[in-house]
């Protein structure tokens, strides 16, 4: 036997006898790591800090309702439900949870006993991701029905469907979070100072060219979330003389005047189908990343 | 500084080495972690030294698929290590840095760590109930890691290397901060283990402590590979080499006269605070032979003689700075 065909037969045999547990399925290791990330999640503080901020719109909704009953409901939950919260809370929310999605094991120097697993590492990345878009959609999701219900009980809902209403606002939230968490996560393998980036990102990117009646917006996650908001519901807030205004319009630079079928911007489809595929290629370049990356722990004599 | 390949005791030259590292090199920018390493470690205990900041924590951190090397190949088991996953279940790691999911208790800890190798949930439940047994926590499993001692920390963190019953085992610097039972027993599991049939490469900078788990070693310094092989071959290294030997006599400069008047003795240093002299000798036996007539042909009271070479401290010492 040559040296090689016998390197090779004690590989195999090394391989068929690598250890003498029986040896259960990949799966059962993503489900674990899955599940220790909920697990990190509800053990860290974040999701108090989230609570809080998601509290906001819910105590200005009880706060405007007792001030100025006058309001109407739907003004209101156009203002909180897909104004404040998708434009400011939904991208900090993301920011600082997948800021951390393996950041903090790094920090933290518990990423050894992940990456000395038999799982892969873009598998790594990709699980704590989905475990963090579980939490941030569940959070989100309770807080959303919370606004709602501030805003619409006891109101004059005209003869809306305030559930379904609050559902598809809820579904709304969940995909922006989603696209929200791939960007954020992507760069958080890319820049130390995610943090800085981020709130910078969400400024000027989210914040000052989504506002912007130009193609520039069509590069931005909330630009499609309004799309896909302003195609699914409507926000008509009645006027004098018993005429309506579809206020979202307005204040989202839609040209309904001109165009009001708004068919020279996305439909419904393309819309969700930019952010489900924005995010998958976020998600995969991520992962590409974190399957070459080196996880250097400090140890005690480099510190 | 000349690596000193000495004799391995693990067994005969065409046993199949368990990690190999070739031509090995690690940056992290300017600053070199491992230098053109090269070394193949046979199955059994291996002893892995060296002083703070040797290397270390890098080759385990390569050998463990952790980092990437800058240069060379590093292969355990015969299969490359970087980007190789599925190694991992033949691979047992336990950590330096006292790092734990504080929340959970050791026994979540422990399942978790064999749950994430693949095991299915009894499985799992048997080998972490086994393992943490093997390492004396049973008692203490249910309790918050948090909760801890030092010595239960290191405990637990060797029973998640060994609780999917890996071929390899790596530990790095596994008793430090422990307390004398502690390091006891965290020793006794060692030497089973490779009692066992498993390959162990355990890193210390304190040197008795690996002396007590093998007696096969590998020295590093400054990333450099110093010395490898059976710790008595080193202390025969020594042996060729100038020992330090103290002498304490009130009559110290008189008796320096007398001994630099021998062939074997390279120089003497007068140490006059101790009223005494360090003397550097090639034949260490023959310059305790002759300590004795001195005294008492000479009448020079010799009241204490000590050597600082006596222990692996010294091989040690004398390997690195040399």
């Amino acid at each position: 036997m040559t040296s090689a065909t016998s390197l090779a037969a004690a590989e195999e045999t090394r391989g068929a006898t690598a250890g003498r547990l029986p040896r259960g399925s990949r799966a059962s290791a993503f489900w674990t790591l899955y599940t220790l990330t909920l697990r990190q999640h509800a053990h860290g503080r974040r999701w108090l800090v989230m609570g809080l901020l998601f509290l906001l719109p819910v105590g200005l909704a009880i706060l405007v309702r007792s001030t100025a009953p006058d309001v109407p409901a739907i003004g209101l939950e156009f203002v909180l439900a897909h104004m404040f919260v998708p434009q400011a809370l939904l991208p900090i929310v993301a920011l600082l949870y997948a800021s951390g999605l393996v950041e903090d094991e790094q920090e933290e120097q518990t990423i050894t006993y992940l990456v000395s697993r038999p799982i892969p590492r873009w598998a790594i990345y990709s699980l704590k991701l989905l475990a963090t878009l579980t939490t941030t959609v569940m959070i989100a999701a309770v807080f959303t029905g919370l606004t709602y219900a501030a805003i619409y009980i006891g109101a004059d809902a005209r003869g809306e469907n305030v559930p379904l209403r609050c559902l598809t606002s809820a579904s709304i939230h969940a995909l922006a979070l989603v696209a929200y968490c791939s960007l954020f996560g992507l760069m958080s393998l890319l820049t130390r100072r995610i943090l800085v980036v981020g709130v910078l990102y969400t400024a000027i990117v989210e914040g000052l060219l989504a506002n912007l009646p130009f193609g520039i917006r069509l590069v931005t996650v909330i630009y499609y979330a309004r799309l896909i908001t302003y195609r699914t519901m409507e926000f008509l807030v009645p006027l004098p003389r018993d005429r309506t205004e579809n206020i979202a319009a307005d204040a989202w630079q839609f040209d309904v005047a001109s165009d009001p079928q708004l068919a020279e911007h996305p439909q419904l489809a393309t819309c969700v189908a930019v952010l489900v595929v924005g995010s998958v290629v976020c998600t995969m370049l991520a992962a590409w990343l974190c399957a070459g990356r080196e996880f250097h722990v400090k140890t005690p004599e480099k510190d | 500084m000349h690596t000193q390949v000495l004799d391995q005791v693990a067994g005969p030259a065409e046993v199949t080495p368990v990690v190999e590292f070739h031509g090995v090199s690690k940056w992290y920018g300017n600053v070199i972690g491992l230098n053109k390493l090269t070394l193949r470690i046979r199955p059994g205990v291996t002893g892995l030294l060296g002083p703070n900041g040797a290397g270390k924590s890098t080759l385990l951190q390569l050998a463990t698929g952790q980092l990437r090397p800058s240069q060379g190949s590093v292969r355990v088991l015969g299969r490359t290590v970087w980007n190789n996953a599925r190694l991992n279940r033949s691979i047992g790691l336990c950590p330096e840095q006292d790092a734990f999911y504080e929340w959970m208790t050791g026994w979540e800890f422990v399942l978790t760590c064999v749950r994430l190798s693949g095991l299915g949930r009894r499985d799992a439940r048997e080998a972490a109930a086994r393992t943490i047994d093997a390492v004396g926590m049973t008692q203490h499993r249910g309790r918050a890691i948090r909760g801890y001692s030092k010595g239960m920390r290191q405990r637990i963190k060797l029973a998640q290397a060994l609780v999917h019953e890996p071929e390899v085992v790596f530990l790095d610097e596994p008793l430090t901060g422990t307390d004398p039972v502690a390091r006891r027993d965290l020793s006794e599991i060692i030497r089973r283990l490779g009692s066992e049939g498993k390959s162990v490469l355990v890193s210390s900078h304190v040197l008795h402590e690996v002396e007590s788990l093998t007696p096969n070693i590998v020295l590093l310094n400054r990333g450099r590979l110093v010395a490898e092989g059976h710790v008595r071959q080193i202390r025969d290294l020594i042996d060729k080499h100038p020992h330090h030997i103290v002498l304490v006599c009130d009559d110290y400069r008189r008796l320096a006269s007398r001994v630099l008047a021998w062939e074997d003795v390279e120089g003497v240093r007068v140490l006059a605070s101790e009223k005494g002299l360090m003397v550097e000798t090639r034949a260490p036996d023959a310059f305790y032979g002759r300590l004795p007539a001195l005294s008492l042909e000479d009448g020079l009271a010799i009241t204490a003689v000590y050597s600082d070479d006596d222990n692996l401290e010294a091989v040690f010492k004398y390997l690195v700075t040399k």
